[in-house]
């Protein structure tokens, strides 16, 4: 975690467009974006897509950027980015809809294909509902507070306190079986 | 432990009250200690790379744009300059004063003064003899001239206004081109 002063100023950096600030900020947030990209997907491709994505877009709005908490504003735009993929993806079932058993299938090797790289954590993450496993893992990469997060999802503390708790009481419960 | 979150417990104290907050506390902080224990892959230095160099471009792209769109403007504004300004010239070369006359006219007084009444020969001549007669001459029938006018507008000759108004007028115009020829 980089100290408040040389955040700010990288930051300050980027908002000037000097590509070097860019790289600093690449290198620290790079790995704690990707592993919220894979929690959510499963998938290193699908992250590999999203985390660059999520840099350029970096890019294009750091000039929106206010001041706050810069990790809570950062995956606010990953969370956007995660749910526009989800869209895609059920836009893309739809027109394949006809073609269901093919697309089946290529899943299914998929899923054999990278069953190898997947670990337990993320398997029994993939038994929790969407919402929670979205949330526990926005809670856990993104190092951002409670009150941020409920911020963020636009709820109240108290639901967003207890969904997390919740979900992380499950997720144990089913790591441990 | 979450550096934000050292005051969890007091957090949860608020909310759940106090029997139920260490509970869960602990369950959440227990949870997290699983991510912990199972890290997610780190992204390949190839595609931080292609990240980096994607950006580098990018924000050269950017620049190289906003430079553009400040010369477009700057060229816009230079002709907007350029073109009021020429209007406004026009304008001004243009605009009638308030006696009717141009206003470069008026700032030309020269023009005025050098009147048809003496030419400026007589101004400019030494020979003081010569001229004193050509005025005297010049006087004399400017005078004649208001007299038959005076006359004229009194009814003194006739009560033909109309010609003898006309016929002052060809005088006037004899004697102003014998005045000129000299």
């Amino acid at each position: 975690m980089p100290r408040n002063d040389d955040l700010a100023r990288i930051i300050a950096g980027c908002k000037e467009g000097d590509a070097e600030s860019f790289s600093e900020l690449i290198d620290i947030y790079a790995g704690r974006c990707y592993g919220y990209f894979y929690r959510l997907t499963g998938r290193r491709e699908v992250s590999d897509d999203l985390l660059g994505e999520l840099f350029v877009k970096l890019v294009e709005k750091i000039g929106t950027f206010k001041g706050g908490s810069f990790e809570s504003w950062l995956f606010r735009m990953a969370s956007n980015i995660f749910h526009d993929y989800l869209r895609g993806k059920q836009r893309q079932r739809k027109l394949f809809e006809a073609k269901k058993e093919q697309l089946e299938l290529k899943l299914a090797e998929a899923n054999e294909s990278e069953a190898g790289a997947i670990d337990k954590l993320q398997m029994q993450l993939g038994k929790l509902d969407a919402d929670t496993r979205e949330l526990i893992v926005l809670r856990f990469y993104s190092q951002a507070s409670f009150k941020e997060i409920a911020e963020m999802r636009s709820e109240p503390i108290g639901t967003t306190l207890s969904k997390v708790h919740r979900g992380l009481k499950k997720l144990k419960e089913l790591m441990e079986r | 432990m979450n550096e934000k979150e050292e005051n969890m417990k007091d957090l949860f104290e608020r909310l759940f009250g106090s029997e139920q907050a260490e509970e869960i506390e602990q369950d959440i902080r227990k949870g997290e200690q699983m991510f912990r224990e199972y890290p997610a892959p780190q992204p390949d230095r190839e595609l931080i790379a292609d990240i980096k160099t994607e950006i580098t471009a990018s924000l050269l792209r950017r620049k190289t744009n906003a430079f553009r769109r400040t010369v477009y403007k700057m060229a816009a504004v230079a002709a907007a300059v350029i073109i009021v300004s020429a209007i406004s010239v026009r304008l001004f070369e243009s605009r009638p004063s308030a006696t009717g006359r141009d206003e470069k006219g008026a700032s030309a007084p020269e023009r005025v003064v050098a009147g048809s009444a003496i030419p400026e020969s007589l101004w400019e001549s030494e020979d003081l003899s010569t001229d004193d007669t050509d005025l005297a001459i010049l006087t004399a029938e400017i005078e004649q001239i208001e007299d038959e006018i005076l006359a004229s507008r009194l009814g003194e000759n006739g009560g033909n206004g109309g010609e003898d108004l006309t016929e002052l007028e060809i005088e006037l115009i004899a004697i102003n081109s014998d005045f000129w020829k000299g």
